[in-house]
């Protein structure tokens, strides 16, 4: 707990430093993770790309604390992680988003912003009840930051709309505008782009990009538009069968003849190419993804 | 603690009740693996096939052999239909279904009572088909007994088998894994389903026949909360997947409960330990029930409805909404200077029904727990009014009354945590059984080892008078004035509910509802959230209880009010409103609690009214009453505005306000920030 009251001195406003070391994480007799190690420098987008089922989703659920490793570290900022509850890991600025981004069907856009504001500040139930000064007051506040991020993302006219009514885009969007609400320094991204059409995937580019910037914040994303991730991640890890077979900058993995081997099994012109290689190699059916 | 002994008859004894709650247990498990349905019908189904097995032997004078087949078959039958009623709701929220099967037997029991199914004279013994008992020590055997212990293992045997070796067991067993995919692979999942319901009903024709020369009166067993929760709990330790597991569990189940009768002579310290025993298994079998159940079921079973209101932007709605509850709340006021005493007494009553359904409202509607045991709560707190009576001010006894039942409300909610949505329901189940016939029944108990006695129960369990307190001065002695006051209550308790609807409470209850991970992932404290739900329930509950006694102003535990089938009402009254919807929950408790009184005391019209009432609003009014309610207001928004825009028109100007769009935009993928 000692490192809870460490990042409540020092205010999140700088991006954080993950660092996995050794983790290994087994399903019944199923080795899911074997020995992971990889960095995410402060500041940077990192991409995790690797076959169905090598691992990258478990990876994501260690450092965000679903699921516990059997053995290995994760650091965040030279905190260890080990004992940090799911919940408590958004104190030290650690903010997810699913694959599947089910997000809340019930819930109308703008309580699901105002549910990751309430993360934020929470206010006793009591004084929501009997409608204490500061709780209205931290309501109206909560309101309007909200509907800030709304007008920054033009949700405008889902405002009132449910989650369960939304496009599996605009749930992205809905996502990414309560990970902005959070105020991150590290997010991490689970296929961003799973269930959207390709030229809606390149309009997700600038989209993270800005996100990055505005909320100055670490990414580590896992994508399987290899393509997206070249272009938008300054590191790429690739992983095969719960092992990181190569990482580094894009250019160099490209150049790796081990990464090409154990993901990307094309040659280096469909690679470049956007169209094919990313219809044909995202998964689109993702449940069974990563166990 | 407990030295176990007793003779071999008292053994015999449980077996045969055991072998009851086994065929009851199995109807249960077989149902809920191909339906993911909660039959609260099962025993009911049965029951018609006694009733009429008697009809046919006694006054028709049929052969045994001839009548069984018919009655049996008439349980099938009946069973079938109420499947194929049932069917369309297969897909929509566990809890609708749930409730959809206790309007179910509400109407089989009142099917059960009509002249050309019930024999003319019903005291008559069940027949038997030979005269075979034997001696026991000093007990007989009766030929019922005998005939049981025959019958009902080749029943389930016959039944594991056919589930294990027959195309409509692989059907099953394939529907229950994957619904989807048993289909696409050329399941007929329809008729797997309505044959399963058929087997089914004759499982739970074998139950009541076998059982019914035991009953006094074949129709009230059926219902009886003790009979479910014994086979619920028999099925849920078979994890409501495994027959054997769960038959057998019956049977012990049966052996058990009569070892302790023998044993132990107090019926509350039986209850006691029954309650323990229940909660004590459920919670060791916890993992494998985790297993068994399927990760989809606890998101079906917790699927609730919208909390928030519709986009209310159009100013004109808001204001017909704001003029609609002025108008209700105006006439809810003046209400009692025209009604008679008795309809004082009843106004009251439906003030404090509904606040009690709002309490659930929060619990099963926003938070989707599931409880069976509302009432249980409501009995906390008028022992808390009983045992504080006139001495503090009344509004601090419903405040502590209202904290007394949060703090009870947790501890039974603490298994919910670890269980998934449906097995609250039958530890709640087990809790209110518990509270009315233990907690209710015992006047004081003496704590072992501390040799402490505490006085929690009422004084008088067969009749405890609770004066009713004044407020602030005001006498609340006369019926006319305790109705302003349940009234105030009911307003003020909307108040609050509005508030934790609007202001950031449900918002939390529904993230952690929907999607536990998602929730955890985005910062919220998941644990907490979801006692908190139970907490504020609790509290809701706690202080209806108090105004309850006060209310009634005696209070008893052996009639029906504390009895758990009052909480299968309440949850009736929630659901019928719309599940979550405020104002639904009040509509729910006029209809429930007022249609009875309407239709005067015939029972067999009460109970159809009330359970066919419930399954066509769940069937074609899937929103409930609040729904309706929502639509009416459009509709009258829709002619005002007609009207405004006339006036407008002729004032040369355009419509001002009467623009706004009804309908919302259409959906586009893209989120136009692009």
């Amino acid at each position: 707990m000692s490192g809870v009251s460490a990042t409540v001195e020092a205010p999140a406003v700088h991006p954080s430093q993950l660092k996995v070391d050794d983790v290994h994480v087994s399903f019944g007799g199923v080795h899911a993770l074997n020995g992971v190690t990889f960095r995410a420098d402060a500041g940077s987008i990192v991409g995790l790309i690797g076959a169905n089922g090598s691992g990258k989703t478990t990876t994501l659920d260690v450092v965000s604390g679903l699921v516990k490793p059997a053995s290995g570290h994760v650091w965040l900022d030279g905190i260890e992680l080990g004992e940090y509850l799911p919940e408590e890991r958004l104190g030290v600025g650690m903010v997810r988003s699913f694959q599947d981004c089910r997000l809340f069907p019930e819930l109308s856009v703008l309580d699901v912003l105002l549910l990751s504001e309430d993360a934020c500040h929470e206010v006793a139930v009591l004084s929501t009840t009997l409608r204490l000064p500061w709780a209205r007051r931290a309501e109206r506040r909560k309101l309007e930051a909200v509907d800030q991020v709304i007008a920054a993302f033009g949700l405008e006219r889902f405002r009132h709309h449910r989650t369960a009514e939304l496009s599996t885009g605009t749930r992205r969007v809905v996502d990414l505008a309560s990970i902005v609400l959070a105020r991150p320094r590290l997010l991490l991204l689970d296929e961003p782009t799973a269930g959207i059409a390709q030229r809606e995937a390149e309009a997700f580019i600038p989209l993270l990009r800005r996100i990055h910037e505005v909320a100055d914040t670490t990414i580590v994303l896992v994508e399987h538009d290899v393509p997206l991730v070249f272009e938008l991640c300054s590191t790429v890890v690739v992983m095969e069968l719960g092992r990181v077979v190569a990482a580094g900058p894009p250019d160099q993995v490209r150049a790796d003849p081990t990464a090409l081997a154990a993901y990307l099994g094309a040659s280096d012109e469909a690679l470049m190419a956007s169209g094919p290689l990313g219809e044909g190699g995202r998964d689109r059916t993702g449940r069974s993804e990563g166990v | 603690m407990l030295a176990f002994s007793a003779p071999n008859f008292v053994l015999v004894q449980g077996v045969f009740y055991g072998l009851g709650y086994g065929l009851l247990a199995l109807g249960l498990v077989l149902v809920y693996r191909t339906n993911r349905v909660l039959n609260f019908a099962q025993g009911q189904i049965g029951v018609i096939a006694a009733v009429f097995l008697l009809k046919l032997a006694a006054d028709f004078k049929f052969n045994y052999w001839f009548a069984l087949v018919l009655s049996v078959s008439l349980a099938a039958f009946v069973a079938a239909l109420s499947e194929l009623v049932l069917r369309r709701l297969f897909t929509r929220p566990r809890v609708l279904v749930m409730v959809a099967t206790i309007g179910l037997s509400y109407v089989l029991l009142a099917l059960a009572s009509l002249p050309f199914i019930r024999a003319s004279n019903t005291s008559r013994p069940e027949p038997v088909p030979f005269d075979l008992s034997f001696h026991l020590g000093p007990f007989i055997i009766t030929p019922t007994e005998v005939l049981t212990l025959i019958v009902a293992p080749i029943v389930t045997l016959a039944l594991v088998l056919a589930v294990r070796l027959t195309p409509w067991g692989l059907s099953m067993r394939a529907m229950s894994e994957n619904a989807d995919s048993a289909r696409l692979s050329g399941v007929w999942i329809r008729r797997t389903s309505t044959l399963t319901w058929t087997v089914a009903g004759v499982l739970s024709a074998f139950t009541a026949i076998l059982n019914a020369p035991n009953q006094t009166s074949a129709l009230t067993q059926a219902l009886s909360p003790d009979l479910l929760l014994y086979a619920l709990a028999a099925a849920l330790i078979g994890a409501m997947v495994n027959l054997t597991v769960a038959f057998v569990a019956g049977v012990g189940l049966g052996v058990f409960l009569e070892l302790l009768q023998w044993n132990v002579p107090s019926p509350a310290k039986q209850q006691l330990i029954i309650f323990i025993v229940v909660m004590g298994v459920l919670l060791i079998r916890v993992r494998a029930l985790r297993k068994g159940v399927r990760t989809g079921d606890r998101s079906t079973w917790q699927h609730g409805a919208a909390t928030t209101v519709r986009a209310t932007a159009d100013l004109l709605r808001r204001r017909v909404s704001v003029a609609g509850v002025g108008l209700v709340v105006g006439a809810a006021v003046l209400l009692p200077f025209v009604l008679s005493v008795g309809n004082d007494v009843l106004m009251s009553q439906i003030c404090i029904y509904a606040v009690v359904a709002l309490s659930l409202t929060m619990l099963t509607g926003w938070a989707g727990q599931v409880s069976l045991g509302q009432f249980g709560l409501v009995a906390v707190g008028a022992l808390v009014a009983v045992h504080l009576g006139t001495s503090v001010p009344l509004p601090l006894v419903m405040l502590y009354g209202g904290a007394v039942t949060a703090v009870v409300a947790i501890l039974v909610g603490l298994p919910a945590l670890r269980m998934p949505g449906l097995f609250l329901a039958v530890t709640t189940l087990a809790f209110a059984i518990f509270m009315q016939n233990a907690v209710l029944a015992t006047p004081c108990i003496t704590i072992p080892g501390i040799d402490k006695t505490l006085c929690t129960g009422l004084p008088n369990p067969a009749y405890t008078v609770v004066a009713r307190p004044s407020l602030f001065g005001l006498s609340l002695a006369s019926q006319r004035s305790f109705a302003w006051f349940a009234l105030a209550v009911l307003v003020l308790s909307v108040l609050m509910l509005r508030v934790w609807r609007d202001k950031g409470v449900a918002r939390r209850l529904v993230a952690v509802r929907d999607n536990e991970l998602g929730a955890a992932a985005m910062g919220i404290p998941v644990l907490r959230t979801k006692l908190l739900a139970f907490a504020l329930s609790g509290f809701v509950a706690g202080y209806a209880g108090v105004c309850f006694a006060f209310a009634t102003q005696q209070l008893n535990n052996t009639d029906l009010t504390f009895d758990p089938t009052t909480s299968f009402v309440i949850i009736s009254m929630v659901v019928i409103g719309g599940l979550g919807s405020i104002s639904g929950a009040i509509l729910g408790a006029v209809y429930l609690e007022g249609l009875p009184a309407i239709f005067g005391s015939n029972q067999t019209i009460q109970f159809i009214t009330s359970g066919l009432g419930l399954i066509a609003f769940i069937l074609y009014l899937p929103g409930g009453l609040g729904e309706l309610l929502h639509r009416l207001g459009d509709v009258v928004t829709v002619g005002v505005r007609a009207l405004l825009h006339r006036d407008a028109t002729d004032a040369a100007g355009p419509a001002v306000g009467a623009a706004a769009p009804m309908s919302p935009p259409a959906l586009a993928t893209d989120g136009a920030e692009r």
